[in-house]
């Protein structure tokens, strides 16, 4: 039987200091799915798993979402018309945040997604953890979210230095003064706006979960890992497979207050103090080490395809046995200047045919 | 939280892994040959006669190093 290719669009694919997490995405896909269209979607012309070999076939750049639905959807419509895809997996947290608000255009399009409620969404934000963690008896660390650097420092002095300072959607610095805590609000404000999160400091070991979770409140699958090397931006550049029932209860926990629908991942830090877990934030999406389970057998993109082609949330994956580790490894990706020169202007190419359209 | 003796992994020469916490551990052979004890379910009792007869100390010694043992199974974290 000859069978149609899934065409699956993609977004997210650099892989750098801060690895975003669409190129893992695809290699987990290609390991079930070989065969597979995938269309990437890019924001620059220099993210980094357009040139990987088995990444994308076509690349396409979009407008930020900070753009609007209406520029968004429309890019999306051109795209489609020109390579088109039925199933779309969008792996970052502000392409979220505007998608939740209308997936029934993506449905009415006919792109398939396994995106979260809007609610749910909106309860695992980082300003609003703590009456989702208090409504579960569970730990957060004291939090509070900042529009201005003067509230920042009073919030700083308040919980005691050092603090965490974040980006309402990425990145995050330990400061230890007033003078670090202004100048790291500065950059945060200017690159990804209002609130900033002022956050206690944790002290312990750092653990992540990643899943699918059901959208009932029930959890297709889960992988817990401790970060056993840590960059400087925080991301875990080495990390070990935990079996612990504790974070394995907390993250079901979670799950099930917010009937969380589609990809997550629950990060937590071990309080030194006390042992117990203290949830640091909910990611909405697949970490950029969603490919490390999928090289032990446990597959979760392809659980998320499969689930979408079959409209069947009954799968289940299964466990991750403790001990597997990943040390994340950089190279060097060929590209040509052909290649930046036509996805520059014109927006578009096709590297399975190793020429530009 | 504590972790089971029986749910650490081990190998022939003391590297231990630590699931539950993703903690390695190097131990050394006597603990090694202690931890391997606890994990085949013998008791307190057993231990120390095993203890006297394989490194020819008298029952104080053996009880006394047994217990310091124990003290650093609890430190990090682990119940037999």
């Amino acid at each position: 039987m000859n069978q149609e290719p899934l065409r699956i669009a993609v977004s997210g694919l650099h892989r750098g200091d801060n690895p975003q997490p669409g190129a893992s995405i695809i290699r987990s896909i290609r390991r079930s799915y070989p065969n597979a269209f995938i269309v990437g979607l890019v924001y620059d012309a220099l993210e980094s798993g357009i040139y990987v070999e088995g990444g994308p076939d076509v690349v396409y750049t979009m407008p930020y979402p900070s753009a609007g639905a209406d520029l968004y959807l429309q890019r999306l419509e051109e795209i489609h018309a020109l390579s088109p895809f039925d199933y779309f997996l969008p792996t970052l947290d502000a392409e979220i945040e505007l998608l939740v608000y209308v997936e029934d255009r993506l449905t009415k399009n006919g792109w398939k997604t396994f995106l979260p409620e809007m609610e749910s969404l909106h309860r695992r934000a980082k300003n609003h953890l703590e009456s989702l963690v208090k409504a579960c008896e569970l730990k957060v660390p004291l939090t509070e979210a900042v529009y201005d650097t003067a509230t920042a420092v009073q919030a700083a002095r308040e919980f005691g230095y050092p603090v965490m300072v974040k980006g309402q959607y990425y990145d995050a610095k330990k400061v230890f003064n007033d003078h670090e805590l202004i100048a790291a609000m500065n950059k945060l404000l200017a690159e990804w706006g209002a609130p900033a999160i002022i956050q206690e400091c944790i002290s312990g070991g750092e653990f992540n979960a990643m899943g699918i979770g059901d959208g009932l409140g029930g959890i297709i699958g889960l992988c817990c890992i401790r970060k056993t090397i840590i960059s400087e931006k925080g991301k875990g550049s080495g990390a070990i497979t935990i079996h612990d029932s504790a974070l394995q209860a907390m993250c079901e926990k979670l799950i099930a207050a917010l009937k969380w629908r589609g990809p997550f991942e629950v990060e937590v830090m071990l309080d030194e103090a006390d042992q117990k877990y203290s949830l640091i934030e909910i990611n909405p999406r697949f970490p950029a080490w969603v490919d490390f389970p999928a090289q032990f057998g446990v597959n979760f993109a392809s659980a998320l395809i499969r689930i979408m082609i079959d409209d069947n949330i009954s799968i289940k994956l299964p466990p991750c046995p403790a001990g597997h580790f990943y040390v994340r490894h950089q190279i060097e990706v060929l590209g040509h200047i052909n290649q930046l020169a036509e996805l520059a202007t014109s927006a578009d190419f096709s590297s399975n045919k190793k020429q530009l359209i | 939280m504590k972790t089971q003796l029986s749910d650490l992994l081990l190998n022939d020469r003391g590297f231990a892994f630590d699931p539950v916490r993703g903690e390695t551990y190097q131990l050394n052979t006597t603990g090694l040959v202690l931890v391997k004890m606890l994990q085949t379910g013998m008791t307190e009792a057993q231990i120390l006669e095993a203890m006297q007869e394989k490194y020819e100390v008298d029952e104080n010694t053996a009880r006394r190093d047994l217990e310091g043992f124990f003290d650093e199974l609890e430190t990090i974290g682990w119940k037999a």
